[in-house]
């Protein structure tokens, strides 16, 4: 049995889809035990259950069908004009663009493909060192992700059965944290003669940056107004953008969004396989003890909780470097969650730790996916992505471990609105 | 001919799909504007959308296998060179097509309980219909897993990262 266990790793490392390595690993573990296979399907039947589910379908189109448009150029264009004038300027704007970006699309290296492009020439004709703005892209590819609505801040809801509101909330102060560090550093960084003065915008281009403004507010003041449950928010914007991007700025052609349309639930689909396959291994671990094995196990030799998150962070680094994140959320956080329980850790404050750490791994030598993507999209050996982004890792590490030890940044928001 | 008849089923797959999320958009939004504006709601429509979401999903999911947009640990496509790589692939949907028909025979065994015990109707159908989807969808997975392995395109060059968000070629 465990020699099969085996087999499926190294199924995993020749590019198996990991759905169908965790499905086999929970076919395996529960036949192991002498449990029926249909056990699989009713841990499964279980996401019909789950009314957050709805919200991942719903922005992962809103992501994509702003990501299809110009929306990003606008984001840009209009950051440009109001924030160009700072010192580092451009290199702020990247930090800020890039994070919003990523909180609508979702951390996939999206944000990478999408504004890499953009970014890099705009910053190296601004006299930018080509070595900083490769290392500002590959590392700001994955901020954002704690900022709402993020998909895998929603997954961790969906998985932990925290309150989304309330994550939402608390991911806010840690995410601006880690972008004043890194917009300092840019600062620090910028060219001695100044950015230059940005092109003049006709008032219409600026105009029609407008449209896309409301979004935030949307989901934000829908939830915290109590008007809207997450799921609604996200329909609300899904509903929004369409008529934006299709119907007054006709960025995406009418017959484009069926394709769309279709491309978000591919999407989507990839993650719930995941997330029902995962459902299944997580029963029969919890039916098995395991996390409360473990704890046992662990608080043998640690008792103190900071040297547990300690040693947390030190494994989550290492997961976030070689998972991508969505698989890393279902098949950890259960395990987790009771242990971190048992170490007196805040659900939330656990979270918002969980994907620091994961977002960190993105660009975390040697096989953070972000370095690969960077490496790829701007035609650079690894090594050299490895040395640019070192910098940036040091400082996100900080802010890792000022989120670490000080639970109130995360969970001060919510005891003010909670 | 036969292209033609299977380039008609992958658009009726997409416009299926894309049919079922803007159902999802429309009703949620209609729900929203009933509640907001006229104190109402109709009771059908929550627990519609948590169904439509798992039946969309999964089949969403099928077509992530033609589409090769499943998510997997991609560094060995990096790594290796583009020899091996061909066989691994081979590798990796050999065992998807398999882990997905028994997963197709574990959804058989899970209907089969539901038809006799299963809970009452739930929106006019049985409640076994509405988990009908797990056997389609794997078994569908499965066929496609199978398909993807003998086609000829899995020689073909490496998926790029760049294609993530779009039609296959």
């Amino acid at each position: 049995m465990n020699l099969l266990k085996f087999l499926l790793v190294g199924l995993a490392l020749t590019g198996t889809p990991l759905f169908v390595v965790i499905s086999a690993l929970a076919l395996i573990s529960f036949y192991s035990v002498g449990i029926d296979f249909s056990v699989v399907i009713i841990e499964m039947t279980r996401l019909a259950e789950t009314p957050l589910l709805l919200s991942l379908p719903l922005f992962i189109f809103t992501g994509m069908l702003l990501s299809e448009s110009g929306a990003p150029q606008r984001i840009l264009l209009l950051s440009r004009t109001f924030f160009g004038w700072l010192p580092g300027g451009l290199a702020v704007i990247c930090l800020i663009v890039c994070a919003i970006f990523t909180a609508f699309t979702g951390a996939s290296g999206i944000t990478i493909f999408a504004l890499g492009g953009l970014l890099l020439p705009a910053l190296l004709s601004d006299g930018y060192q080509q070595r900083f703005s490769m290392g500002l892209i590959t590392s700001s590819g994955s901020l954002g992700l704690l900022f709402p609505p993020s998909l895998p801040l929603i997954l961790y809801g969906v998985i932990s059965q925290s309150r989304i509101d309330h994550l939402f909330l608390a991911g806010l102060l840690p995410g601006l944290l880690m972008l004043a560090f890194l917009m300092a550093y840019a600062m620090f960084k910028s060219p001695v003669q100044g950015d230059r003065p940005p092109e003049p915008v006709s008032g219409r281009q600026l105009r029609r940056c407008l449209w896309e403004l409301p979004l935030p507010v949307i989901i934000l003041g829908g939830i915290y107004g109590g008007l809207l449950v997450a799921s609604e928010a996200a329909a609300v914007s899904a509903l929004y953008v369409i008529v934006v991007e299709v119907f007054i700025l006709r960025d995406v052609a009418v017959a484009r969004l069926p394709k769309v349309l279709c491309s978000s639930m591919v999407l989507f689909g990839g993650i719930l396989v995941i997330l029902a396959a995962s459902m299944a291994t997580t029963n029969f671990l919890i039916d098995q003890q395991v996390p409360q094995r473990l704890f046992d196990f662990l608080q043998h030799y640690i008792s103190s909780k900071y040297t547990f998150l300690l040693l947390l962070n030190i494994f989550l680094l290492m997961v976030g470097a070689l998972l991508d994140i969505f698989s890393a959320l279902v098949l950890i956080v259960p395990l987790i969650l009771p242990i971190a329980a048992g170490y007196d850790i805040h659900p939330i404050h656990l979270g918002i730790i969980f994907l620091t750490n994961l977002q960190i791994g993105y660009c975390t030598p040697p096989v953070g996916l972000n370095l690969f993507l960077a490496s790829y999209r701007f035609n650079r050996p690894i090594i050299e992505l490895y040395r640019a982004s070192l910098p940036f890792l040091g400082l996100l590490l900080a802010t890792l471990v000022l989120i670490t030890y000080f639970p109130w940044l995360s969970l001060f928001l919510i005891s003010l609105w909670g | 001919m036969r292209t033609s008849i299977l380039s008609i089923l992958r658009r009726l797959e997409e416009g299926f799909l894309a049919a079922l999320l803007l159902v999802m958009i429309l009703l949620s939004c209609l729900q929203i504007f009933l509640r907001l504006f006229f104190d109402s709601g109709l009771i059908w429509i929550d627990p519609l959308l948590r169904h439509l979401v798992v039946w969309g999903g999964f089949f969403g999911a099928v077509l992530a296998v033609s589409r090769n947009k499943h998510i997997s640990l991609d560094i060995s496509e990096f790594l290796l060179p583009a020899r091996y790589i061909v066989w691994l692939r081979l590798v990796a949907r050999m065992s998807g097509c398999l882990v997905c028909a028994v997963l197709t025979y574990a959804s058989c065994l899970f209907l089969q309980s539901e038809m006799e015990y299963g809970s009452g109707d739930f929106l006019l159908l049985p409640s076994w219909a509405w988990s009908l989807v797990f056997p389609l969808a794997f078994a569908a997975m499965s066929l496609r897993f199978l398909l993807a392995a003998l086609s000829p395109r899995t020689a073909g060059a490496s998926i790029t990262a760049e294609e993530c968000f779009d039609e296959p070629a």
